[in-house]
């Protein structure tokens, strides 16, 4: 089992820590409430250094990435972060990913921890062709993602002089005489930075944010916001067999861009799923319970499932097949022996305040 | 450290247990709500239902996932609390004061296999 450089931190800060890809995470501090809360109205961080990090660089760096990735990267301007789907030639997903358009010749790609050596493997046997050079140096960076609309009057107290990206854009900064590479992304919905450096320097800032009065927040308190959003979260929303397309991703995959590896299956197609958002008046859906339709024929299940903090109600996503996705928008979920009512949702069920 | 009142009595699924005569009540540890987290939602049984030593008799839900109760006896439903219904992370503040539902007994030797507090302490050893 794996170990962030925050370890210690996490242990002194008494988390409940457990196993997540490889690694002993923190998944709770406070309390979940309280986490979702402080990120939602206030500033709160999570330690997120499990999650990997690859260059790539050289004359074929963007037009590489924009291969590999069904999202437009080589028409993003210089600067900005683009979130795709990474897939195969039949379409089915190896993992979702964020690009960073960093240089002219340097790219980074954000991986989720789990997948990084599926992925790794993937893109390196992709290279061919392409005049570029690829490192995986994920076990290099720690990485902090800072969220909330206090976010930037932080940043500031804490010495970083330019927080005036966009939103979903990123650019290489120094903070306390280190490097650092600042992204305006995140994982909540919300305004907020996900910042990368060495581990001596993400130790640091860790230590300087908890004396700012930041929120220390697990990975619990991310699901419930990530959800409320109505993120997709790989290995739920998304996996092996999934396409784009099942998991409401359409948006990402761009039929313009003549050349991008699934392009024949993807584009021109019709998924076999539908994602769609349900809530609950009673009672909390969760992972893996049946999708019903007003008959009570069971016609998809429940990919992520919550207690909505901000809502007080229990939220999910599910997967629907598309040829029994109901006229009349009635849903039903089985929860243990209770077949209880579902409102459907046509908008995620938060609005992040992100800019 | 957990609270683990003297004078109650418990189970290895951290249930707690009130013995009064041939009624227990019967509610969840301060070991178990701690681990838990916030409370969120909690389903009883209805009063009459008859349930089984170590048998589901409701669902304590967190925000991150779903627990089943366990009864630490064999007996009929006489009473719920249905306040918790409402206010379920009283759990959370006072995990012996929140009974969930009191049980009659129909099988009083089971009583003498509940542990002690003595006996539940090493259980919530982290």
């Amino acid at each position: 089992m794996s170990r962030t450089s925050l370890f210690e931190q996490h242990v002194a800060l008494k988390a409940k820590l457990a196993p997540f890809a490889g690694f002993e995470m923190p998944i709770q501090y406070e309390g979940v409430k309280a986490e979702v809360i402080a990120i939602r109205e206030n500033v709160g961080v999570f330690d997120v250094s499990h999650m990997g990090e690859f260059f790539v660089e050289g004359k074929d760096a963007i037009s590489f990435v924009d291969y590999i990735v069904t999202n437009d990267f080589a028409g993003a301007e210089m600067g900005k972060a683009v979130y795709s789907p990474l897939c195969r030639e039949d379409g089915t997903t190896i993992d979702d990913l964020i690009a960073y358009k960093l240089a002219d010749q340097k790219v980074m790609i954000c991986v989720n921890a789990a997948n990084i050596d599926k992925d790794w493997n993937w893109i390196d046997s992709q290279k061919s062709g392409f005049d570029i050079e690829l490192t995986n140096r994920s076990s290099e960076f720690s990485l902090l993602a800072i969220q909330g609309p206090k976010t930037e009057e932080t940043l500031k107290s804490l010495g970083f002089e330019n927080t005036s990206a966009e939103y979903y854009s990123a650019f290489e900064s120094k903070w306390n005489g280190s490097n650092v590479i600042l992204a305006r992304t995140g994982y909540t919905g919300e305004d907020g930075f996900e910042i990368f450096g060495s581990h001596e320097t993400i130790v640091k800032l860790w230590s300087d944010m908890m004396n700012e009065g930041v929120t220390p927040c697990g990975l619990a308190s991310r699901d419930v916001l990530r959800l409320e959003v109505c993120y997709p979260l790989y290995g739920h929303e998304l996996n092996d067999e999934l396409t784009p397309l099942d998991a409401a991703l359409k948006w990402t995959v761009k039929a313009k861009k003549e050349k991008f590896i699934g392009r024949s299956a993807l584009v021109d197609t019709t998924s076999k799923k539908r994602l769609v958002k349900l809530s609950l008046d009673k009672g909390i859906p969760r992972e893996g319970y049946e999708v019903l339709d007003s008959e009570e024929n069971s016609i998809g299940i429940v990919t992520s499932g919550t207690m909505s903090v901000v809502l007080g109600k229990g939220i999910c996503l599910a997967l629907v097949d598309r040829d029994k996705f109901p006229e009349n928008k009635e849903f039903k979920i089985q929860v243990r022996k209770n077949i209880m009512n579902a409102n459907y949702h046509t908008k995620a069920f938060v609005n992040g305040g992100h800019k | 450290m957990a609270n683990i009142p003297a004078e109650l009595r418990y189970t290895k699924e951290h249930e707690w247990a009130k013995l009064d005569g041939e009624i227990i009540t019967v509610g969840i540890t301060d070991f178990a709500q701690s681990s838990l987290g916030d409370i969120v939602f909690v389903e009883l049984p209805e009063v009459g239902d008859s349930i089984d030593k170590e048998g589901t008799f409701g669902v304590v839900e967190s925000i991150k996932s779903a627990s089943d109760l366990y009864s630490p006896i064999t007996g009929e439903v006489v009473e719920i609390n249905e306040a918790l219904v409402d206010t379920p992370d009283a759990l959370n503040s006072d995990p012996y004061g929140s009974w969930m539902v009191k049980l009659k007994t129909t099988n009083p030797s089971e009583l003498e296999e509940l542990l002690s507090a003595e006996d539940y302490a090493p259980l919530c050893e982290e």
